[in-house]
C-alpha cells in the first residue's frame, strides 16, 4: 500500500464518517444534473430528505464546495457551451439549458466564459471549418 | 491572466507522446523543436480540444532538482495531477486491458471515485469521478 493511499484512507475515516449525509448531498447533485435545465425545486428536495433547504444547501457546500446554486449555473454555462458548438441560436440555447432571459444569460455567459454566446459560437465554427 | 497550459514533467517526451495520445486518447495540440533534444509538446482532451493544454515536459532529464521531485512523487504513490472521468470504473478497465497499472483500484471517497495510475513516464496520475 502506497503512502498516498493510505493519507487517502484517513481523509475518507476524518472527512466522510457520516453516510447519511453523503447520500443526500450525492442525491442532490444527481437531482440536479436531471433537471438543471428546469426550475428547481429545492424546497421539494429538501422535504424528501426531511431537512430544511437552508440546511442542505449548507450540506452541499461542505460537501462540493460550492452552493447549489453556483454548481447550477456551471452545468447550464457548460451545456449551453456544447449546444452552441452545435449551432443552436443564443435564445433556443438560454431556453433550453434552463435559463429565461437571454439578455442576462448572455451577461452571465460573458463573464464566466471571457466573452459572448455570439462571439464563442463564432469562434467555435471557425475552429470547426479549419 | 488565463489559464492555457499546464505541464507534467516527463522522462522520455516521445514515449509521453505515445501514451498520452495512444493510450489515454489524448490529442496532439503542438509540437515545436526547441533543441536536439526537447520540444514544446503538448496534448488537448480528444472532447475539449480548446481547453487546457498539457505540456509534456522534459524537465527531469534536464534538471537534476526536477528528477528528484518526481522520483519521490512516484515512490509515494503521489499523484502529479489529476484528470476527470465520467465513468472511473469503465476507464479503469479499458486502460488495464491496454496494458496500464494501477497502484489505486477505483475507490470511493466522499463525493468522488479515485484511482491512481502509473503513466509509464514517472508519474502517477489520478483519476476523478464526481459522484
Amino acid at each position: 500500500m502506497t503512502y498516498y493511499f493510505r493519507q487517502v484512507s484517513k481523509t475518507m475515516n476524518d472527512c466522510y464518517p457520516n453516510k447519511g449525509q453523503l447520500d443526500m448531498v450525492i442525491g442532490t447533485r444527481h437531482y440536479i444534473n436531471n433537471h438543471f435545465d428546469k426550475e428547481l425545486k429545492l424546497d421539494y428536495l429538501s422535504k424528501v430528505r426531511f431537512t430544511s433547504k437552508f440546511h442542505l444547501i449548507r450540506l452541499f457546500k461542505k460537501y462540493y464546495g460550492q452552493t447549489p446554486k453556483q454548481y447550477i449555473i456551471d452545468k447550464r454555462i457548460e451545456k449551453a457551451k456544447a449546444l452552441l458548438k452545435n449551432g443552436l441560436n443564443i435564445t433556443e440555447t438560454c431556453y433550453n439549458v434552463g435559463f429565461d432571459n437571454p439578455s442576462s444569460f448572455s451577461t452571465l455567459f460573458k463573464s464566466r466564459v471571457g466573452v459572448s454566446p455570439n462571439e464563442f459560437q463564432k469562434r467555435a465554427t471557425f475552429i470547426k471549418s479549419v | 491572466m488565463k489559464v492555457k497550459v499546464t505541464s507534467i514533467p516527463v522522462q522520455d517526451q516521445e514515449k509521453a507522446l505515445q501514451f498520452y495520445t495512444e493510450i489515454l486518447g489524448f490529442v496532439k495540440k503542438l509540437d515545436v523543436p526547441l533543441n536536439e533534444h526537447s520540444r514544446w509538446l503538448t496534448v488537448v482532451s480528444k472532447e475539449e480540444q480548446d481547453g487546457v493544454e498539457i505540456l509534456l515536459e522534459p524537465g527531469p532529464i534536464h534538471f537534476e532538482p526536477a528528477k528528484v521531485y518526481q522520483k519521490a512523487l512516484y515512490e509515494a504513490g503521489i499523484p502529479y495531477t489529476q484528470f476527470n472521468s465520467n465513468n472511473v470504473q469503465q476507464d479503469y478497465e479499458r486502460l488495464v486491458k491496454l496494458g496500464v497499472e494501477f497502484s489505486v483500484k477505483p475507490t470511493k471517497m466522499g463525493t468522488v471515485k479515485i484511482a491512481v495510475f502509473n503513466d509509464t513516464c514517472g508519474n502517477n496520475i489520478q483519476i476523478v469521478e464526481m459522484l
